[in-house]
């Protein structure tokens, strides 16, 4: 009984979701209107009190589901829209992909990104690691403040201290030595590192605090060196963490705008400012192009860092 | 041990130096910023020596027009406003399917957080423009409504993640105990399984509740002519009239109220505990 | 494994980092421009000319274009700035002197756009196109409506307001706005006093409700698209607007017009900025846009306001018979360009829009 109500409930959002093909408007009504007689007819046949109360949760959860992934559904989809305006659905095309390939700027806002993201979330990961194992090993007072405060606090802070830090203390001063600088492609990945640590940070020290301390013990009773304990034993076992970490950093930074948005300079366009551009100005499906393409690569990082370290999810909270 | 005062400096010296110079010192020189003038032609007016006719020097300008006026209180009024009414349809949206996931088999679970945190792999302002798509043919977009739209889809999984943590923790004897003494399904749910999940809806909530206040995107995109918070006041100060001091004041008062979110939040979280 | 893993990311990352740079030492002209203002054609001729690439950021505001200059944004070869923003930047040090020799197609201009108040003797810009703020309306439902089309009236009187809620927008711009409101008060685009302000903050207060948004940058693509029928807004994109509404075969037509009680007038111009690398390319570009033929294009494609008399007989003569955007005589009179305030005068003003937004 339950699996047709869920059937019902399926059937009602292909339904909502096939009319968004259609065209916008009146024909989605319709489809809620649809999608209410699918709950009445399930609530009738799940009338027990106990089924009541799993129905609920999982027609909520649904909901929740569907809230979720369908309007990203939608960018796909409409990536392939034959529309300049993208306001209705006309027909199919790949144009749009192509369009995306030989448009310069776009692809050197992507380059800037991966490189940034490159650069910055190997160094975080460094960092990263050497504070998680710090704060597990020597219980520091003042760095688990530093390093947990940016992840915490709104980017915009962040981005707007940097922005006033490097113009008005970085530049004058190495501008006394005769060095010149501007808002760049280094004042980015420095930024992108700051908030990256601590991800990295949290990942690391979680997979420590869970492991058994017997075994550190042990290899230094062998009588092994710090650094040879550090090679041979810790950094096996927390590998897995680390490298979710990095990925983990890949992707926010990859990601990032607003941070991105105070400290870039120049010709330092990233994937999501050129994206922020286009979106104010001018709305073509370009950009659900370029978003979907974004969507496959940061999924592929994401469900990688899963697979390494399943208690990721648990140990950010 | 002298070695391990050198081990513990080599270890955590490297990252504890970063975050000094380029998070501690940037936040204790914007500090400093809100107490000065604004240059002539934006920026910051010099500390010391400045041309005949410029400001310099140390002043509370910035804080006395920000106090002096109410529009300003009004903004983060609505701020709050808009970072509460998003926390709490995220509680709502987020509890059930919080709760479904912590009581499926372990194998299913991981798949459907997995699915939970799948979205986030499209970039923040893909998720944005997502909604523009949707509530365009309706004619609800640039308005309010659109706004928590939008921000309660990027922020969602941060409330169901913390949520789900919790909730699976909690031991199902419990509720067996609880129905064993007679109570009915909601009665199980208000009194057994929301008391325990409370440290679980406080951190979540503020892990919704302070980005939202620092946001200027949403509400730029979506948002129509009366939707402006404490974030785009900020990034208007700094990339629209050029008036530092006053977008760093600005922040700092932005930071106060983060501090005081948080610390009700563990406060709270902390009475929570103590009741359960 | 690590190590591997750590040695490939870093020789990748070493690797795309020496592609970027690269890139960049090819020969490159920078240019910090509003959207839309030049043509495909004109760029590839030029590119083709100084055998350089052209590489444009866009701006939609002269505020944020300040801003980001303020903020640090170095590296720009040529910048577009509107006279007043010229003005600021002289006075902060930032432009390189034009080296006039270079330029002998400076003598194309007409001489009332030349020796401005913001630059005496053209020492650092020259003029690049005009354009000026002013109203513009989707035909048919004026006209059904009633309503003027001749003044700022329109767009601030409720009893005009009533019958397009939720179909007009305006500029968000601080000193655009303001200055509508205060020309419909009667008073300069550039007034200072605190009062007279607030006079034109309350004007503005009473109409906002009426309003559907504050808009700088997509506004007159709603309308050509018919779902808003009034705007504030540049001369250059309603005439975009108009054409684009025309091609797409729309049941109704736009029109813009100046309002009596006049309006801003903006002269745009191409200054050097001296954190550039190439200022040779960028006087390059200063002869090559003053020959006429590439602003007689942008003229044709967007109906920007041309300065050159060179470009004359290369334009469309309707667009050269539009007063919009060749203005007579006449309508000069009334015509203001934006000057700058002092950081007082702008701190005051930062308040006001504080409250429009809000309230």
């Amino acid at each position: 009984m339950r699996r047709l109500a869920l059937a019902v409930e399926g059937l009602a959002i292909a339904v909502l979701f096939g009319s968004f093909l259609a065209s916008g408007g009146k024909t989605v009504l319709a489809g809620a209107a649809f999608s209410l007689l699918g709950l009445a007819f399930a609530l009738g046949l799940a009338g027990q009190r106990g089924e009541l109360e799993r129905f609920w949760l999982w027609f909520a959860s649904l909901l929740v589901y569907a809230f979720l992934y369908i309007p990203l559904i939608i960018v796909v989809i409409f990536s392939f829209n034959d529309s300049k305006l993208n306001a209705e659905w006309v027909g199919f095309t790949t144009d749009w992909y192509a369009k995306l390939f030989a448009d310069q700027e776009m692809l050197h806002a992507a380059l800037n990104s991966v490189t940034i993201a490159c650069v910055a979330s190997l160094i975080a990961t460094v960092l990263g690691t050497m504070a998680g194992i710090s704060m597990h090993r020597f219980k520091p007072r003042l760095l688990p403040f530093l390093v947990f405060t940016p992840v915490a606090m709104p980017e915009i802070l962040l981005g707007v201290s940097l922005l006033i830090f490097f113009l008005n203390t970085a530049r004058p001063l190495l501008g006394a030595f005769g060095i010149e600088m501007g808002l760049g492609l280094t004042t980015v990945v420095i930024a992108h590192i700051t908030f990256c640590i601590g991800f990295v940070a949290i990942i690391v020290r979680a997979r420590l605090a869970g492991m058994d301390e017997s075994i550190f013990e042990a290899a230094r009773d062998l009588g092994a060196t710090p650094w040879q304990t550090f090679r041979l034993v810790t950094l096996p076992l927390i590998l897995p963490g680390v490298i979710a970490g990095a990925l983990m950093a890949f992707t926010l930074s990859i990601d990032d705008f607003v941070i991105t948005f105070f400290t870039s300079g120049v010709g330092t366009k990233t994937l999501p400012l050129e994206i922020y551009t286009m979106i104010k100005v001018a709305v073509t499906p370009e950009v659900n192009a370029v978003s979907a393409l974004l969507m496959v690569l940061t999924l592929a990082m994401i469900v990688t860092a899963s697979r390494l370290a399943p208690d990721l999810m648990r140990a950010k909270a | 041990m002298g070695s391990r005062r050198t081990l513990r400096w080599l270890v955590g010296g490297p990252p504890f130096l970063f975050l000094v110079v380029f998070f501690l010192l940037p936040a204790l020189i914007m500090v400093v910023a809100s107490f000065r003038y604004p240059g002539e032609f934006g920026g910051l007016a010099p500390l010391f020596g400045a041309r005949p006719g410029e400001d310099s020097g140390l002043t509370a300008e910035s804080y006395r027009v920000f106090f002096g006026d109410w529009v300003y209180f009004e903004i983060f009024a609505k701020s709050f406003g808009v970072a509460g009414l998003t926390t709490l349809v995220c509680l709502l949206m987020a509890y059930p399917l919080a709760a479904l996931i912590a009581r499926r088999p372990k194998t299913e679970r991981n798949l459907m957080v997995l699915l939970v945190v799948l979205p986030f792999a499209s970039n923040f302002l893909v998720r944005v423009y997502a909604w523009m798509i949707i509530l365009g043919p309706f004619d609800l977009l640039f308005n309010r409504f659109a706004v928590i739209c939008g921000m309660v889809y990027v922020h969602l999984p941060f409330m169901i993640l913390p949520l789900y943590t919790n909730l699976e923790k909690h031991d199902p004897v419990l509720l067996d105990a609880a129905q064993d003494l007679g109570a009915n399904a909601w009665q199980r749910f208000w009194r057994v399984t929301f008391p325990l999940s409370l440290p679980g809806i406080f951190s979540g909530s503020a892990l919704v509740f302070i980005p939202v206040l620092g946001m200027f995107a949403i509400p730029e995109i979506l948002g129509g002519k009366d939707d402006w918070i404490v974030g785009n006041m900020i990034k208007e100060s700094f990339l629209g009239t050029r008036d530092w001091p006053f977008g760093s004041m600005l922040s700092l008062m932005l930071t106060v109220a983060v501090l005081a979110v948080a610390g009700a939040t563990s406060w709270l979280a902390a009475r929570g505990m103590r009741r359960a | 494994m690590l190590r591997r893993a750590s040695r490939s990311l870093l020789a990748a990352a070493l690797a795309l980092a020496a592609g970027a740079a690269f890139g960049a030492s090819q020969d490159v002209l920078r240019m910090f421009n509003w959207n839309n203002y030049m043509t495909d054609d004109a760029v590839t001729r030029f590119e083709a000319l100084c055998n350089c690439r052209l590489v444009q950021d866009y701006y939609s505001d002269n505020e944020e274009m300040l801003a980001k200059l303020a903020a640090g944004a170095t590296g720009y070869d040529l910048i577009v700035p509107t006279g007043n923003a010229v003005e600021a930047l002289i006075k902060s040090g930032q432009l390189r002197p034009i080296d006039k020799s270079k330029i002998p197609n400076l003598k194309n201009i007409r001489p009332e756009y030349l020796n401005t108040w913001f630059d005496p003797g053209n020492r650092y810009s020259v003029p690049y196109a005009y354009s000026l703020t002013i109203i513009g309306y989707n035909v048919e439902k004026m006209r059904a409506l009633g309503l003027p089309t001749d003044t700022w009236a329109v767009i601030f009187e409720p009893r005009y307001l009533e019958k397009v809620k939720g179909k007009v927008t305006v500029l968000d711009s601080q000193r655009e706005l303001f200055a509508a409101a205060l020309k419909y008060l009667g008073y300069s685009v550039n007034e200072s006093s605190e009062e007279k302000l607030k006079q034109a903050r309350d004007l503005i207060l009473r109409a906002k409700p009426y309003w559907a948004a504050l808009n700088a940058a997509s506004y007159f693509k709603e309308l050509t698209v018919g779902n808003i029928w009034l705007v504030q807004g540049y001369s250059n994109d309603l005439y975009t607007a108009q054409q684009d509404a025309k091609k797409a075969g729309r049941a109704f037509t736009i029109a813009y017009s100046t309002p009596k009680e006049g309006a801003v007038f903006a002269l745009d111009n191409l200054v050097i900025d001296k954190s550039g690398k190439r200022p040779d390319l960028a006087q390059m570009f200063m002869n090559y846009w003053l020959e006429g033929r590439a602003s007689a294009e942008l003229t044709n494609l967007i109906g920007a306001g041309n300065p050159n008399k060179a470009s004359l007989p290369l334009i469309d003569p309707q667009i050269a018979r539009n007063e919009a955007i060749f203005p007579d005589a006449e309508n000069f009179k009334h015509l203001e360009m934006l000057r700058d305030y002092d950081r007082r005068t702008r701190r005051m003003l930062n308040r006001l829009w504080v409250e429009i937004k809000v309230r």
